[in-house]
């Protein structure tokens, strides 16, 4: 290892020397857009140098330029690039730039440290501005405004509660027992996005903490901070991040101040959440049919006839579910800056009230982003984000006898029960389940509070340049300081609880610190021959620690809520701590912007390995070749035609506590003792790793009007890391394994066109179509060697509800998404797959007039089984509505034809001294869904993020449909 | 350029990449092996405590798996697997991969488990004495009987693992009778280590009255004699119930007991139900209301409902009263069953009156009359039988006793739904392959 960093210094070294001084002449001018407004902060480059500068507050540039002539390289954010010859005779040069709809000029950070234009790009790495992020409607969160506008990515919701509960998963399946949500990095800091459970199991007899719907903890960065997100999906475009990238990067990059008069600008939006869809509810046309029905109950038929008579006949969907919930999001942004230093700030504040009574979400967001050259060849940027968030999300989903999941419960509940409190507010026992749903959503509580800091930094040292070469020292890193504190309530005089615990308090306070730096040397050398090397050195830290605690205490004191007014009390904790260090060496070379090169490779070792000190290797290799920039090429119309093919390694560790055979705590009447856990720790682990081989082209056509993006890949993810049922005669029910094999293949298709492009009217518009195929290769032996040790196909322990209502099941040979069931000899068969046939996202945006325009986003899943268990539940319950009573099974098709977002905003220029313009609009979110999946919302995952979790539905928190009015005021 | 400067930045790269990551510890709990060598008196204690702590998980289900197949009670919760599967609704058979069979299964082995660290761990230290060993090897040996035993109920004609010592390298499924004889040699191994050790466990509450060896190993035999007597050894099992605390004039709930707390990290007792709580609820199967006789006391073990519940086609009119609250204590074998086991041996063996004799006190300590049916063997072991049902209701016995007189079919159990069928045993757990 220490041979090849000094080898590299070596290199580096003798590179230094190869400079000649030259003479100069100095050029000036001056870049606007096609409309003649002037463009500030374009980057003019001269060509094969280091030498440039960007265009000032007017446009105007002037740059001095080696040589007797040369290239000048302008490129801008969402322009397209240009390029221009200039000479000592030739030193005025204006510019014009025309917008980029391929964005083949767009920078993307793809290594640590290291940047490269998307034209040189080998790989497909989506890139969502904030205009796509945000521009439409308001987003709740970060990752569900990502719905629809990327390919290769499926998005889970495992709960419709303000504040969400979403995972991201990028190209299939990467991983069984650990995380398989990409790794995120925002502005540099690692941050976490832990769906953190408050304990709500411990009242509602949910299996696990993964079933209580927790959000998951991205809810917590306000979109509108957001200047872009880029998502590195697979392994050959992650590699470099080693052994946390398994599932995919997200690098989010928030907004920076640029020099110029300050900017100030106020939003309001002031929506609505209403719930999608009603499932409906079981009626009755008499009570000859409520007999028929209720065979064993001679009463029932009686109590629905009472029912009638007095009006009393309720709708408990409509009555839980029925609220509208008022929204509301206020921000505040101030940006600006001079030469030296620019600022960002901005003070957001989003409340929102959910569909449920007593349920919302609360954002307030503080961001300071400042950028300060301390010199020409030094410069630092700070990101301070900090925010409070507060969630009240109730009880949904999955449990057992709690009587607290409103879905649960009503599947149980008959309309014509009133279970409405009485004069003295009394509310009355459900004769129907152990809950009263009404007093649950009166009186219960399930509230989380999170306050969080994350801080990250940046410096820039520009060691050394010269004409054709530059070295730079870059340091960054930053911390994730997240204190949660979760709240749960159950009154003692709940019916579920009565006579049991008599109610229930959970207090849970769990920190959570991430911190990571990383120190890079990159260098660049532009040669004479055109061909010029990038090469990157520099190691990485990350460090995270965890330390949940939860306080539990039942037999509660009359209307107590703290912890000591109780009878008896319980606690658990739980500490981790993950420290992983990494070798990164990357070498580019471009020769002309033809063909790029890359070859990478990172060394990795982590705690989370049985040995923590054995390096990983994870290498990537990529080459991509501009077709249309040889001088062969002669297709006008086709300005970019580029192939390319990338591979690489990305690795994931097994989950903490992994490695350890423990004994656990328990207690008999007071006195501890130790019992053997249950999970038998393997202390050979080796992190499981992902290959990826990824192909594509990429073309742009007709002055970049329409841009065409196709990628192929495969994706192999070996030594995956499962949870094995072991033989439980052992004393152990499961242990972690290393011995399976899958593979994703997947197509992704993306079109960008700007059809129509006239001063009054544009029109822009984009395509993305992908799908995903898994297939388990190997589990254990090859299946066939008749190898005694082979591993039997298997129901993953926690991932759904076992074969005889349907499951999961590793299978050599099975796609990995399939349910499965049981036939009629009671052998495990495929009864459906979750993957979808395919999905499609179709974005528009339509300028009018320059003041007017209107966008819409529909997204179309094509397949993808879910199945619905709510529905075994109210057929047990006989609350199914009667126009779903004659539906076989409870595996569904999934499909949906869904408009995502849809906004139109009209801008009122206003240009005096005291305010630019007016922008006023309105949005919705969700709007319209066709589907003929019979409950909420086929996205759905009763599980949470983790895992294989994905389409199984337990009575969630049903899906809300958003609409909103905003009113923009910038200054 | 200074070159110097790049030296320092390498160095700087140099000295991140000398990061050395310190060996894991779980911070969590202590490891395995931290007992399995040296273990101190208190981490003994500690495994002492975690089993009798442990060997109470999953006992509730385990009582409410058979117990639905027997018909003692319907278990009504959220759960439909419990009035359908373990009703053989339609024909269903049982899962080998559901709660109902896993959870004994499984918890009854991890106790096992913490046995044999027990036992590991004392062959590895000097903290106690050989005699202080002895009385840890017998409790030991003693609640790896218990366990076993659970499991080859459950399993029966399916055999049972009984070498589970090397998770790597487990014994193979033995069949029922020879399964019945190691746990009968397992138990009797304790029995021996128990006798005169010096015996200083620390036992909770549920054990006053057999915290000593005596009184120990008088427990040992009570279980080894119902593990005879269910392996139909009736003079064996007459035997260790000489030496067990059967006391035909004694309190008939004598007896060593599984305790609950609120403590923190106890668990409540898993078979208490709030009364008149409906979705979470043990229904008592209406025809033990309708076979019982007039005046048994036991019948207070049921409560009267408000309302007649019914779910999935069941119904029943009572609820289990068998347990005051929700840290009520669970018997793990009292003097009524030994009463009981010494009548059924007793009849078998040919001792007729002094089986008669033992139904009467259990009959008299319920209120009821002497026995004054036939006194032919059959007849008498038809009475046994409906005393244990009454007497051990809800206990986790009933499925097995019919099964044990080969009662356990449509002709002796209710069949309520047309299409239920009478499972007879457990299937062999998925995970054993």
């Amino acid at each position: 290892m220490k041979h090849l960093i000094t080898r590299l210094g070596v290199l580096l070294c003798m590179l230094f020397f190869a400079n000649v001084a030259l003479a100069q002449f100095t050029v000036n001018g001056k870049v606007s857009d096609a409309n003649g407004e002037p463009l500030i902060g374009v980057s003019i480059l001269v060509k094969g140098t280091t030498v440039g500068t960007v265009s000032d507050l007017d446009g105007n540039y002037r740059l001095d330029v080696p040589g007797e002539s040369a290239t000048l390289e302008f490129s801008y954010t969402g322009f397209g690039g240009q390029s221009i010859e200039v000479s000592s005779s030739n030193t005025n040069v204006n510019m014009t730039m025309t917008e980029d709809i391929a964005k083949l000029d767009e920078v993307v950070v793809t290594g640590l440290a290291s940047s490269i234009k998307r034209s040189n790009l080998a790989n497909a790495v989506s890139t969502i501005s904030s205009s796509q992020l945000t521009g439409v409607t308001t987003q709740q969160t970060v990752d569900g405004a990502l719905y629809g506008k990327l390919t290769g990515v499926n998005i889970v919701s495992s709960n419709g509660a303000p504040g969400g509960g979403i995972a991201i998963r990028l190209r299939g399946i990467s991983s069984l027992s650990g995380n398989n949500q990409p790794l995120i990095i925002v502005d540099g800091v690692y941050i976490t996005n832990a769906e953190i459970p408050s304990g709500s199991r411990f009242a509602s007899g949910a299996n696990s903490g993964s079933e209580e719907g927790s959000s998951n903890r991205l809810a917590d960065l306000n979109p509108a901070d957001i200047e872009n997100i880029e998502v590195l999906k697979g392994a050959s475009a992650a590699a470099i991040y080693g052994t946390r990238a398994n599932a995919g990067v997200i690098i989010i990059t928030t907004k920076k101040g640029r020099s110029g008069a300050t900017k100030v600008s106020l939003d309001q939006d002031v929506g609505f959440n209403t719930i999608q869809k009603f499932v409906g509810r079981r009626t009755f046309a008499n009570a000859q049919e409520v007999a028929e029905t209720f065979p064993n109950e001679p009463d029932a038929p009686n109590q629905w006839q009472e029912a009638v008579n007095s009006g009393k006949l309720f709708n408990y969907e409509e009555e839980i579910y029925g609220e509208t919930g008022l929204i509301s999001d206020t921000r505040l942004k101030v940006s600006g800056g001079n030469a030296k230093t620019q600022f960002y700030v901005s003070g957001a504040y989003r409340t929102e009230d959910g569909i449920i009574k007593n349920t919302g979400f609360d954002r307030l967001s503080t961001r300071l982003n400042i950028n300060h050259k301390i010199s020409d060849n030094l410069s630092i940027s700070s990101y301070t984000n900090y925010v409070n968030s507060q969630a009240s999300r109730s009880f949904t989903g999955n449990e057992n006898e709690g009587g607290l999941s409103y879905g649960y419960t009503l599947a149980f509940t008959r309309d014509y029960v009133d279970l409405f409190p009485d004069e003295d507010g009394i509310y009355p026992d459900n004769p129907n389940y152990t809950g009263n749903p009404l007093f649950v959503r009166d009186r219960a509580k399930n509230e989380e509070t999170n306050n969080r800091l994350i801080q990250g930094f940046n410096a820039d040292w520009k060691i050394f340049q010269r004409d054709n070469q530059i070295l730079r020292f870059n340091l960054g890193g930053g911390l994730d300081l997240l204190n949660n504190e979760t709240f749960v309530y159950v009154p003692e005089d709940h019916q579920g609880t009565r006579g049991n615990d008599n109610g229930f308090v959970a207090v849970g306070k769990n920190k959570i610190f991430n911190y990571n730096y990383q120190a890079f040397l990159n260098y660049d050398y532009y040669s004479d021959s055109g061909i010029s090397f990038s090469t990157s050195a520099g190691v990485s830290y990350l460090s995270f620690d965890r330390d949940f605690v939860l306080n539990r205490a039942t037999q509660l004191n009359p209307l107590q809520t703290n912890l000591q007014q109780a009878g008896a009390q319980q606690i658990s904790q739980r500490i981790e701590q993950e420290e992983e260090f990494g070798i990164i060496l990357q070498e580019q070379v471009n020769w002309d912007d033809k063909i790029i090169a890359t070859v990478g490779v990172r060394f990795d070792k982590s705690s989370l390995n049985g040995d923590p000190n054995e390096y990983n290797l994870f290498p990537r290799a990529s080459i991509a070749a501009n077709i249309a920039n040889f001088d062969f090429w002669s297709v006008d119309a086709i300005s970019q035609f580029k192939l390319r093919v990338a591979y690489g390694e990305t690795g994931n560790s097994a989950d903490f506590g992994s490695l350890f055979t423990s004994l656990s705590a328990v207690n008999i009447n007071g006195t501890p003792g130790f019992l053997i856990n249950s999970q038998q720790g393997n202390t050979g682990l080796v992190p499981e790793t992902s290959s990826e081989l990824e192909f594509g082209a990429d073309l742009s056509l007709f002055d970049n009007k329409l841009g065409v993006e196709i990628s192929y890949y495969i994706r192999s993810v070996n030594d995956l890391l499962y949870d094995r049922s072991l033989p439980s005669s052992s004393g152990f029910t499961n242990e972690i394994r290393n011995d399976l094999q899958l593979e994703n293949r997947g197509l992704e298709l993306g079109l960008n066109i700007n059809p129509v492009s006239t001063p009054n009217f544009n029109w822009v518009t984009g395509v993305n179509f992908w799908f995903n195929r898994s297939e388990i290769t190997q589990l254990g032996t090859p299946d066939g060697d008749n190898d005694p040790n082979d591993v039997p196909s298997f129901v993953p322990p926690g991932v759904a509800f076992g074969l005889g209502l349907g499951t999961f099941f590793i299978d050599e040979g099975s796609p990995i998404t399939a349910l499965w069931g049981r036939d009629a000899d009671g052998n495990a068969v495929i009864n459906g797959d979750t993957e979808p046939d395919f999905q499609l996202g179709w974005w528009n945006e339509f300028n009018i007039a320059k003041n007017f325009s209107v966008n819409f986003l529909v997204h179309w899943k094509q397949g993808g089984d879910v199945l619905n268990l709510s529905r075994l539940l109210t057929n047990i319950g006989n609350t199914t509505p009667n126009d779903l009573l004659d539906r076989e099974g409870f595996i569904e098709d999934g499909s949906y034809f869904r408009l995502r977002e849809v906004g139109a905003y009209y801008t009122i220029p206003l240009s005096t001294p005291f305010i630019d313009n007016i922008r006023l609009g309105v949005s919705g979110r969700n709007l319209l869904t066709l589907t003929d999946y019979s409950s909420y919302d086929p996205e759905t995952s009763t599980k949470g993020g983790t895992g294989l979790s994905n389409s199984i539905e337990v009575t969630p928190f049903p899906s809300s449909r958003q609409a909103y009015f905003h009113l923009s005021l910038n200054f | 350029m200074k070159k110097i400067n790049l030296l320092y930045l390498l160095g700087f790269l140099f000295f991140f990449a000398a990061c050395e990551i310190d060996e894991q510890v779980d911070p969590n709990a202590p490891s395995i092996n931290s007992v399995l060598t040296d273990a101190s008196l208190t981490e003994l204690n500690l495994l002492v405590s975690g089993t009798e702590a442990g060997v109470r998980n999953g006992f509730g289900t385990y009582v409410t798996s058979s117990g639905s197949i027997a018909r003692e009670f319907y278990k009504f919760d959220a759960d439909p697997r419990n009035t359908e599967d373990l009703l053989g609704k339609e024909g269903t058979p049982l899962d080998n991969n559901t709660f109902y069979l896993t959870a004994p299964y499984n918890t009854r082995y991890r106790a096992i488990k913490n046995c044999n660290i027990l036992l590991e761990a004392l062959d590895n230290t000097n903290s106690v004495t050989e005699g202080e060993k002895d009385a840890y090897r017998g409790f030991a040996n003693t609640m790896k009987g218990l366990m076993l035993f659970h499991v080859l109920n459950l399993l029966n004609d399916n055999g049972i693992r009984i070498d589970v010592a090397d998770p790597l390298n487990l014994g193979p499924f033995v069949s029922k009778d020879q399964a019945f004889s190691e746990i009968v040699s397992i138990l009797e191994d304790g029995f021996s280590q128990v006798q005169g050790s010096s015996f200083s466990l620390p036992l909770s509450i549920g054990y006053t009255g057999f915290d000593d060896a005596d009184a120990f190993g008088q427990f040992n035999q009570a279980i080894t004699a119902k593990v005879l007597t269910y392996a139909g050894d009736y003079s064996g099992a007459l035997d260790r119930l000489s030496k067990s605390f059967l006391d035909l004039n004694g309190d008939i709930n004598a007896g060593p007991q599984h305790v609950f707390s609120t403590a923190s990290g106890d668990i409540f007792n898993p078979l208490f139900k709030t009364p008149g709580q409906s979705g979470d609820q043990l229904v008592v199967h209406n025809s033990v209301i309708e076979d019982a006789e007039d005046g048994d006391a036991r019948l207070a073990k049921f409560r009267l409902r408000a309302d007649p519940t019914s779910l999935d086609g069941l119904n029943g009119t009572h609820e289990t009263a068998l347990y005051e609250t929700s840290t009520s204590p669970i018997s793990i074998i009292r003097n009524e069953e030994l009463i009981l086991l010494y009548a059924e041996c007793s009849i078998q063996t040919g001792a007729t009156q002094d089986g008669i004799d033992a139904i009467n006190i259990i009959r008299n300590a319920h209120g009821l009359a002497d026995y004054s049916g036939g006194t032919d063997s059959d007849s008498l072991i038809d009475e046994v039988l409906n005393q244990r049902r009454y007497s051990l209701w809800g206990e986790g016995n009933r499925m097995f006793d019919l099964r044990r007189y080969g009662r356990l079919n449509d002709q002796f159990v209710p069949i309520d739904r047309a299409g239920d069928i009478i499972h007879t045993q457990f299937p062999i757990p998925l995970t054993e392959g």
